[in-house]
């Protein structure tokens, strides 16, 4: 049974995730602060963490910051606010993706399912590694490397990388990449690859504001180059 | 309003016409007098360049004016003391010879040494004598002569066949003689005029001049307006960060800050009233989260509950559905009344778009509209359309359809068709699309033209108001198509589809002018 953590300060929200999710068949634990989820996010039991952006003293963001430095655990961004600065935000700290509120129960356990199968290690994944320049990305093992020491990749970061260097040279658009990546339909947010895309640069780019390897193609999505 | 200028004292009827109690008048400075008529019709920029015309052209009339008339006096007398002495000494050198006997007095004035265009005339002993055939004793005024014949020294001024002329006479009683001198003034004359053109000329270009630099100084005193126009077409459209440039001018300083005082202060109400909105909206939010995660919950647990129970659950999970979207369109509108909206821009195939689009409007407002609304809308591509991109924000674009398949759900029977075409329309090679047209049709009885442009108002419902059905909207759906539909550049209008019902025709530039933000990366 999956264990996930919910990080709410809201008693009333708190209360009714723990029913839809428990419905939802998970294991939920729930606390009100940024610094109770740190303290019993410690034991690594968790499999995704929910994270909501607005918390009393560590907000949400710093709440992710923190667990990113110790952990590749998938996390959801709660907000209350879907514009630009808070939905980037959010994923520069280092969710995953991220629900609006009020939610319906149902998408978020959808978005839970889609992010935790992203989690585990794909079969379907080509089991040849792959190279570009310096980069060693392993699909089986679910490891990349550059210049022969291993690189810590969320698992999305993860599976977008693959997405893009098993179709290196050519271009995928923001919509094929939510689709692939996320599991999102159409009307996706192309945000969520544009930060993720910035992220992973920022891992395997020699210069990252000069990207050689991932490139954007104006207009049309991005593609890997080798 | 104010008129003429004289200050409005509306007292109120019962406060005893207390000076003072003015009603709530807006004011506006408006100038009254006839006077000012012209001098409003003619530019601020006009008036100084004509002014300094003005001025230029008067201040060199002078001047030239005098310049002439002291140069042609100062000519005048200098000429007439040269003449006037030549004379005294011809007149001696006469004298002399006629004391001498036997001379001969045409020889003798021919011996005389005059000035350039100067002759000769001797009266002696009742005889005229003259050294030209044209001036001769009748050429002289008859008061000069009488004047000098009775024994007087005299000089005059007089015109000879259009040539103005100088005579000088002197008597000389010793000979019984009188001797004249006519001078002639045509080279003085002719100096003079060209004296006049030069400066007449001199005059013309001073008044050019005037004018030229008169344009120029109206232009760089009015740029600092310019600015504050510029400012205030930008904050018009919506940019209230605009501020003017205060510069290093004190006249327009105090214009300036005044200005960005009032902006300022415009601005931090309209903010104050759109965050208000956003800050309720999101207050709700937090309400809205529980509710619809514990409907959640128990429609889950639906076959738990009893029919009665089961037909509330429903009507409470409807109503919820409904009221989430009025917070979130509520906090949609905010946003475009901050002005904080933003474009997020993808190039995307428009036909691919509006399938999606049409596709994702399942069950908008619950289960009951879905089953109202036919499915499977036809689609259809105009000529042109295969192949064009187009840069839009998809999740506008989305609401847009989405907004108007709901209108049409709710009050016209659901959507016909919808049609995706390029503006202008294909054929013409050397007029290449700008810009598609969606067109939703529906099944309704169509939009009469007054409520046409009212409907994408807020909460208006124009002829339909009566009609309260079962999952009505938020009132704010088509507001928000217009607002979106704006913020891409583009326009939405209705017109009547063949069948009778209503065309919402939306148009969007496929490169839309206003920037926004794209790939982000």
């Amino acid at each position: 049974m999956n264990r996930i953590l919910v990080v709410e300060d809201d008693e009333r929200i708190r209360q009714s995730m723990r029913l839809a999710l428990e419905d939802e068949g998970y294991r939920v634990d729930d606390v009100a602060s940024g610094e109770e989820a740190i303290a019993s996010f410690g034991d690594g039991a968790h499999e995704l963490v929910l994270i909501d952006l607005m918390l009393p003293g560590m907000d949400g963001f710093e709440t992710c910051r923190a667990l990113r430095r110790q952990s590749t655990v998938p996390v959801i961004m709660v907000t209350a606010r879907s514009d630009t600065h808070d939905v980037v935000a959010g994923l520069e700290a280092g969710a995953d993706d991220y629900v609006t509120k009020p939610f319906v129960a149902k998408e978020l356990a959808a978005r839970i399912r889609a992010l935790l199968r992203r989690s585990r290690p794909s079969g379907d994944d080509t089991a040849t590694t792959l190279v570009f320049g310096d980069v060693e990305i392993e699909p089986d093992a679910g490891v990349v490397r550059r210049d022969g020491t291993e690189v810590h990749c969320t698992r999305t970061e993860f599976r977008l990388l693959c997405e893009l260097a098993t179709n290196a040279g050519k271009v995928l658009s923001r919509e094929q990449l939510l689709e692939r990546v996320w599991g999102y339909d159409y009307f996706g947010d192309g945000r969520l690859v544009d930060v993720h895309v910035r992220r992973l640069r920022i891992k395997v780019e020699p210069d990252p504001a000069n990207p050689r390897f991932i490139l954007t193609v104006r207009g049309m999505g991005y593609k890997l180059v080798s | 309003m104010v008129d003429g200028g004289a200050p409005l004292k509306t007292s109120t009827p019962g406060s005893g016409g207390t000076p003072g109690t003015a009603g709530r008048v807006p004011r506006r400075w408006r100038k009254g007098s006839a006077r000012h008529k012209l001098a409003s019709r003619l530019g601020l920029r006009a008036r100084v360049t004509a002014s300094f015309a003005i001025g230029a052209f008067a201040l060199s009339t002078v001047m030239a004016g005098i310049t002439y008339f002291t140069a042609r006096q100062s000519y005048l007398n200098e000429r007439s003391t040269a003449v006037q002495r030549q004379a005294f000494v011809n007149a001696s050198l006469v004298q002399n010879a006629l004391h001498s006997p036997g001379t001969q007095v045409n020889q003798l004035l021919e011996s005389v040494d005059t000035l350039p265009g100067s002759r000769s005339v001797l009266h002696s002993q009742g005889q005229w004598y003259a050294t030209s055939i044209s001036v001769g004793q009748n050429a002289i005024p008859t008061e000069e002569r009488t004047l000098v014949l009775s024994g007087t020294p005299a000089s005059q001024w007089f015109t000879l066949s259009g040539t103005p002329e100088l005579v000088v006479g002197v008597p000389l009683p010793a000979v019984h003689a009188a001797y004249f001198e006519v001078f002639s003034l045509a080279e003085l004359a002719g100096t003079l005029r060209t004296l006049a053109y030069v400066l007449a000329a001199a005059a013309l270009v001073t008044t050019a001049a005037g004018a030229a630099v008169g344009r120029w100084a109206a232009r760089r005193a009015l740029r600092p307006l310019a600015g504050i126009t510029e400012a205030a077409v930008a904050i018009a459209g919506g940019e209230l960060d605009t501020r003017v440039d205060a510069g290093d001018d004190s006249d327009l300083r105090e214009l300036a800050s005044a200005f960005n005082r009032m902006t300022t202060n415009l601005q931090a109400r309209i903010e104050r009233e759109a965050r208000f909105t956003s800050d309720v909206s999101h207050e709700l939010r937090s309400p809205l989260t529980t509710l619809s995660t514990s409907i959640g919950v128990l429609n889950g647990h639906r076959d738990e509950l009893d029919p009665r129970a089961q037909r509330a659950l429903a009507l409470l999970d409807g109503d919820l559905t409904r009221f989430t979207r009025m917070v979130d369109d509520l906090l949609e509108i905010s946003r475009f009344d901050a002005g904080s909206a933003e474009l997020s821009l993808d190039e995307v195939d428009p036909v691919e778009l509006v399938r999606r689009a049409v596709d994702g409007t399942r069950s908008p407002l619950g289960d009951e509209l879905e089953a109202t609304t036919p499915r499977a809308v036809p689609i259809v591509e105009g000529p042109g359309v295969e192949g064009l991109r187009i840069r839009v924000d998809k999740r506008r674009f989305e609401r847009i359809i989405a907004n108007l398949s709901d209108n049409a759900a709710l009050y016209a029977g659901g959507v016909t068709r919808v049609i995706v075409d390029c503006e202008p329309p294909a054929g013409h090679p050397s007029r290449p699309a700008r810009a598609i047209r969606v067109i939703v049709e529906d099944a309704g009885p169509g939009i009469a033209g007054p409520d046409r442009a009212r409907l994408f108002e807020r909460f208006y419902r124009g002829s339909r108001s009566g009609r309260r059905e079962s999952g009505e909207g938020t009132g704010l759906g088509l507001s928000l198509v217009a607002e979106h539909v704006r913020l891409h550049g583009g326009a939405v209008w209705i017109e009547t589809a063949e069948g009778g019902g209503a065309r919402f025709v939306v148009e969007l530039p496929l490169v839309p002018e206003t920037s926004g933000s794209e790939d982000a990366l």
